[in-house]
């Protein structure tokens, strides 16, 4: 006989609540399946930003709306393809496709609809062109010919067309660098040595004081950097002209005839051509464009180099300023105060600021680090500069600053937790040994909770590069035109407003003209920034498992 | 006696180095004092900095709560008196340095307030006439006289400063714009202006009574020149006065679009202009002072924007009628909408402000200066002069008194933010133009009488409701599956259900903003009815579908194993979703039908079915997609706390309870739940201390429209996004901006406060479980 007499009524009872087990593993379900959807959308459409997918041409029935210019044809790359519920009162779905359909300076939008009932044929044309330009986006059209400077014509069925539209346009770019040199830093060199010598004009009370020599070897110097700038000015003039001497000439593919100066074209290629492997060749090569690019075209063209700069510099800063406080106070905290009942409150008061919205802090970072010590900086050390600040307007330092205090909470709890990690034994055995208090916090407790502090310093950079909110406050900008970090003394500018991954995402999905074509931007600086956060967490989650598994085989 | 060092020299150095091996080096004791002081100081002092944010938060709010501060200590007297004479009015620039008082003769006296001195003006434009009535438009820079002789004058005042090394001289400027004849002495006067034009009310005295007419003259202005003021029409309103009482005071609005009269009985008349012409309507007879013994009104005058009349009577009754229309009226009219104290004694003086709705008043020896909309006393205090004029400055920072000994007294005063205050931010207001008093936010508007509407009510009403759909939507995902994890999950799994918790939990906002606003909002804005069906179909799918199972014979259960439940349910699930997902359109074309107006014919349309049968709106970024991605931020704090509480139930009662012979399920919420229930209290607080101060998701997931409805289709505006969108653009140290700093300090006590109960109630769980 089995022990339990009645086997029937105990399966019922282990049974029972089992339909809510069920549910409440719905929920997790679901949750997971949440991350999932998320994070996939962010990857997909991050990645393709950067495929270079082929171009579709389609033939359109007689008369249909999406026809643009009169033409009946139409090329793009597929985007979306959806079942639209018509607007009409008969309510039925029709499939309809967006084509990426570029050229819009001759289109005046990128994208168009076209029912699926539209179509009339489709076809991957071989010589369609695609080329990135500096301005109006994309071009998607069929070569021509070149018109070159020196008045001869190449027509794109020449053996030479292929190779001389590659030189043109490789000197082209090779140009364009220099243009940016002369103008952005030989040009800007010259502007700053006005401009000093502007404030040196301002440090006296007023004209008549200057000293005549002073006065003289002034002019003197504006002279001769006015000179300069003329001679720079002109050369850049030259280079200008040359860009646009040899136009490309492109029918569209609605038709009509387009030129394009060889100069403003950035890159091109035939993507009906490209195998799988030049199509991920050139997917790795727009990846990196976009890595160490500058933006263009209100920030929904080109790279986001000076937005990962600004992060980096912020973040950076922010783990320099955040380190030492949080590690300090924590020490304090654990090591020195008297543990009672202040201090526990002083504890629960640091972890629940943790818990305050980061917005507040942005608020207290404008009140206090702006006007109130930047505006004190400005009067102190740039007064004649007054009234446009130098300090006491929104900076990467002031930025810093503000995150490291509201990401300082992190590292002190963090370290708090690392240190009383550390055992006591460890302890008692150092101060046995004869060792003053400092000595064991310096040589024995730091370096066995190092592990705990990085992670909390992980933590804090996390989400420092991840929040948006308070740097909006303190002087985040949507186009900053100089970096925080350069070449030019005193090489760290720290009252630069600056660029920042998190905003941009904000200022482009948001602010821009045209959110439709911003988007596939979005979604890179998206996946950027998410790739980002995450590897800073997982590293931090590995850390953080390698310490506990060191304590757990701890023979203390 | 013996001492230990010098007693055995001759065993010499061993024992000595043995002693001095205990001495710690200078060095080291030195290192130590000092760490252990810089770390107590710099300790004490980053604890202290960072709690000082609130001190300094706070410390820049406090201003908006202080009343005016008038000196009279310090102010500002002429020393010569003026000359003898019946002083009827008083005009000042914009720095009140050069006063001006018109004497009842026509002679224009000035006053330097720098200097001392005081001036006769040259200008004569009554030529022999004699002045009969005046009124001072301060608000358009002019004087408007009549004569005995029945001419009316429009004399222009103005002031232009010169510098001259740094300091400023004020020159005064008389200029007689026009001059328009009337039939017998003129005895009140009253103009405004709107655009080229100006609208004068002449009350004469003729044989037949008086008489009343309304004058338009214009201007045209040229390139070159502004032009001249040229007579257009006149039009008569005689026959609206009473033949046996008396007229007052008349009064035109200085956009010229109404005329009051005001009789000696206590009655105004309001007669309202139309368009740009003659044509005018007696709209309204009211009796501000009907109720009262005394109906008469000793002083009526407008405030900034001349939309409200303040109204004194001679007891010093003051009341306050503002223009609006109540339901019941077509029209605007004159309803009165706030009382102050009354004043002492009878009014002596009143002059509005030209920034805002504040107002100074006073009888002879006390003065009060009030703010309309808040119905507040923002300064009140007895004057050691006797006062017969007053009048505010232009940028409001000083008070200009004429005593009855005929000086001038300039008093300065500091009230930047009149229009604050505890009332003005939490309590219902009534606005000028509006008929009843609400919460309002709109902080800028277009015009220069604009008033700020500061309530903090709509955007704390905004965070409560952003908050109620992000923990509707989060708290039963992160809490059943925290259940589910610490109780039923395989402990297997719970190596990769950790980390995409913290994956998730590390999202930036700004991410999940951008998803909600480009992604999600479009995705279901017109398949609403589909996400109803999903929410109901598949926990319902998730409780019949273990119900089936639970029922199986033990040889079918046993290929799922216990603790894998969520990933076989997973595939189910996603059905049950493109189910749902596919019926909505059907259930919409069942259910949420509206007539169409073109066809007639019933149609499914949500986005018009929910504002028909609600009378709400239904846009397309709204709290239930704010609620959805602000869920998804709260739900990984809520799950990791409550599941660490959940797991941290010491086994011995869940064996226990398994050993007696309980299901899982009952283990679970009979015994672990009601242990850990301090736990998920708190798991549940923080998140909810998260969804308050979200800022990113409600910026770009809603409309930022400060609206106070429960309404889940439509946005909200809560505190923190308030901040985000407006704190840039805020002048520094202006009421806004000390008005956004408040609305971080209300956000910081909010999560303070919620954070430090749930931190409190983990500790209590803490010690419980000591006992356990």
């Amino acid at each position: 006989m089995t022990p339990f007499e009645n086997s029937k009524s105990s399966k019922k009872s282990s049974g029972r609540g089992e339909p809510m087990v069920w549910f409440t593993g719905m929920w997790l379900s679901f949750g997971m399946l949440m991350i999932i959807v998320l994070l996939s959308i962010i990857v997909k459409n991050g990645f393709s930003t950067f495929w270079p997918s082929p171009v579709l041409q389609i033939e359109l029935v007689e008369g249909s709306e999406a026809g643009l210019r009169g033409s009946s044809k139409l090329a793009g790359d597929i985007r979306k393809e959806q079942i639209r519920t018509t607007a009409s009162e008969t309510g039925e779905a029709v499939p309809e496709i967006q084509l990426f359909i570029g050229n819009r300076e001759a289109y005046n939008t990128g994208f168009r609809f076209v029912m699926e009932s539209d179509i009339k044929s489709r076809d991957f044309p071989e010589g369609i062109m695609r080329a990135e330009r500096l301005e109006y986006g994309d071009m998607i059209g069929y070569p021509a010919r070149l018109e070159l400077a020196d008045g001869s014509t190449i027509k794109s069925t020449d053996d030479s067309f292929a190779s001389t539209l590659h030189d043109i346009v490789k000197e082209g770019n090779k140009r364009r660098h220099e243009i940016e040199h002369i103008e952005k830093d030989q040009i800007g060199a010259i502007n700053r040595s006005m401009e000093s010598i502007k404030m040196k004009r301002r440090g006296w009370e007023s004209e008549e004081d200057i000293p005549e020599k002073t006065q003289k070897e002034m002019e003197e110097k504006q002279a001769e950097l006015q000179a300069d700038y003329e001679e720079l000015a002109s050369e850049a003039k030259t280079l200008r002209e040359l860009q646009s001497a040899n136009t490309l000439h492109y029918l569209l593919p609605t038709d009509g005839e387009r030129s394009v100066p060889t100069g403003s074209i950035v890159d091109y290629y035939y993507p009906n051509q490209l195998n799988l492997f030049q199509r991920t060749l050139r997917f790795f090569k727009r990846v990196g464009s976009f890595v160490k690019e500058d933006p263009r075209e209100a920030n929904t063209e080109g790279g986001i180099f000076p937005a990962i700069f600004g992060t980096f510099v912020m973040t950076l800063l922010m783990s320099v300023a955040v380190v030492p406080f949080g590690v300090l106070a924590a020490i304090y905290l654990r090591e020195y105060a008297k543990q009672g009942p202040i201090v526990r409150s002083v504890r629960i008061a640091v972890n629940n600021l943790a818990g305050v919205p980061s917005i507040v802090f942005g608020v207290f970072g404008l009140g206090f680090f702006v006007y109130f010590m930047g505006g004190s900086i400005d009067s102190l050390f740039f007064s004649e500069r007054l009234p446009t600040p130098t300090f006491g307007t929104g900076g990467v330092i002031w930025a810093s600053l503000t995150l490291a205090l509201m990401t300082v909470p992190v590292v002190i709890v963090s370290t708090e937790e690392a240190l009383v990690a550390v055992p006591r034994g460890v302890r008692e055995a150092s101060l046995a040994a004869g060792a003053s208090k400092w000595q064991t916090i310096q040589r024995i407790v730091l370096p066995a909770s190092l592990p705990g502090i990085i992670t909390g310093l992980i933590l804090a950079m996390a989400r420092g590069a991840g929040e948006v909110a308070p740097l909006m406050l303190v002087g985040v900008v949507k186009l900053a035109p100089t970096l925080p970090l350069d070449t030019i003394a005193p090489f760290i500018h720290l009252e630069r407003k600056f660029m920042h991954l998190g905003f941009h995402i904000y200022d482009l999905g948001f602010q821009s003209p045209d959110s439709e074509a911003a988007k596939p931007m979005v979604f890179a600086t998206t996946l950027l920034l998410i790739g980002l956060v995450i590897a800073l967490n997982a590293f931090a989650i590995i850390i953080r498992e390698r310490l506990r598994r060191k304590y757990k085989t701890s023979a203390f | 006696m013996e001492q230990p060092t010098e007693s055995s020299p001759g065993e010499g150095s061993e024992i000595i180095l043995d002693d001095s091996r205990f001495d710690v080096s200078r060095k080291v004791l030195l290192t130590d004092g000092f760490m252990t002081w810089f770390i107590k100081f710099g300790g004490v002092m980053v604890v202290a900095a960072v709690i000082g944010i609130f001190v300094f938060i706070t410390s820049q709010v406090l201003p908006l709560f202080k009343g005016a501060s008038v000196e009279l200590d310090a102010a500002t007297t002429t020393t010569e008196a003026l000359p003898k004479g019946n002083y009827l009015g008083i005009a000042a620039d914009e720095w009140m340095e050069k006063p001006l008082a018109i004497r009842d003769d026509g002679k224009f006296i000035y006053s330097d307030l720098v200097t001392g001195e005081v001036l006769e003006s040259e200008f004569d434009f009554l030529e022999g006439d004699k002045m009969t009535a005046l009124r001072i438009e301060s608000g358009e820079d002019l004087i408007v006289a009549g004569t005995e002789s029945g001419q009316v004058h429009l004399i222009e005042f103005s002031y232009s400063p010169t510098f001259k090394d740094g300091v400023r001289t004020v020159n005064e400027d008389l200029n007689l714009a026009f001059t328009g004849e009337f039939n017998g002495p003129v005895t009140k006067v009253s103009c405004g202006q709107s655009g080229d034009s100006r609208l004068i009310a002449v009350l004469t005295e003729t044989e037949e009574g008086p008489h009343l007419e309304l004058d338009l003259v214009q201007r045209k202005k040229s390139l070159i020149s502004a032009g001249d003021w040229k007579e257009v029409g006149k039009t008569d309103l005689t026959e609206t006065l009473r033949s046996d009482v008396a007229v007052q005071e008349i009064l035109v609005t200085n956009r010229a679009d109404a005329v009051l009269v005001v009789f000696e009985n206590g009655e105004i008349d309001y007669h309202f202009r139309s368009g740009s012409g003659l044509n005018t309507e007696l709209r309204q007879t009211f009796q501000p002072f009907a109720d009262l013994n005394e109906k008469k009104i000793k002083n009526a005058d407008f405030l900034l924007g001349d939309v409200s009349l303040v109204l004194t009577s001679p007891e010093g009754v003051n009341r306050l009628f503002s223009l609006y229309r109540s339901e019941e009226e077509p029209t605007r009219m004159f309803h009165q909408t706030k009382e102050f104290p009354a004043l002492p004694d009878t009014p002596a003086f009143y002059s509005p402000s030209f920034r805002n709705k504040a107002f100074l008043t006073g009888t002879s020896n006390t003065a009060t200066l009030r703010y309309a909309t808040t119905e507040t006393i923002r300064w009140e205090s007895e004057l050691p002069w006797e006062v017969t004029h007053a009048l505010i400055s232009r940028k409001s920072d000083s008070l200009l008194f004429l005593t009855e000994d005929r000086h001038f007294v300039r008093v300065p005063v500091d009230d930047p933010h009149p229009e604050a205050g505890i009332k003005a931010f939490f309590g219902k207001q009534l606005y000028e133009g509006s008929s009843e008093a609400k919460y309002e936010w709109q902080s800028t508007g277009g015009s220069d009488d604009f008033e700020a509407k500061l309530s903090l009510i709509p955007l704390i009403f905004g965070t409560l409701k952003g908050t109620f759909y992000a923990m509707l939507f989060a708290v039963p995902i992160a809490l059943f599956g925290a259940i589910y994890t610490a109780e039923f999950l395989d402990p297997k799994n719970k190596v990769f259900i950790k980390p995409a918790m913290e994956v998730m939990a590390s999202l930036p906002s700004v991410v999940l903003g951008f998803l909600a606003a480009l992604w999600l909002a479009p995705m279901i804005e017109d398949r609403v009815p589909s996400v109803l069906c999903i929410v109901v179909l598949v926990p319902l799918g998730a409780f019949l579908f273990g119900m089936l199972w639970s029922r199986q014979p033990r040889n079918i259960k046993k290929y799922v194993r216990e603790g894998y439940e969520f990933l076989y349910f997973a595939p189910i699930m996603l059905i049950l979703l493109f189910l749902g997902w596919q019926m909505g359109p059907l259930v919409e074309s069942l259910i949420f039908t509206v007539k169409d107006p073109n066809t007639g014919e019933r149609v499914g349309d949500f986005a018009r079915w929910w504002p028909s049968i609600t009378g709400t709106a239904y846009e397309q970024r709204n709290s239930l997609v704010v609620g959805f991605m602000m869920g998804f931020a709260v739900i990984p704090i809520v799950f990791t706390i409550a599941e660490d509480s959940l797991s941290n139930v010491p086994d011995t009662l869940r064996t226990g309870s398994l050993a007696l012979g309980a299901s899982r399920w009952q283990t679970a919420w009979r015994i672990v739940l009601p242990t850990a229930s301090a736990g998920i209290l708190s798991a549940i607080m923080i998140g909810l201390g998260r969804a308050v101060g979200e800022t990113m998701i409600v910026v770009m997931a809603t409309g930022n429209t400060p609206i106070m409805e429960w309404n889940i289709f439509s946005g909200m505006r809560t505190l923190s996004a308030n901040i985000a969108v407006e704190l840039p653009e805020a002048p520094h140290h202006g009421t806004l901006y000390r008005t956004l700093f408040l609305g971080a300090v209300v956000l910081f006590l909010m999560t303070f406060l919620v954070n430090t109960i749930a931190e409190v109630l983990r500790q209590h769980l803490r010690e419980k479980y000591k006992t356990v």
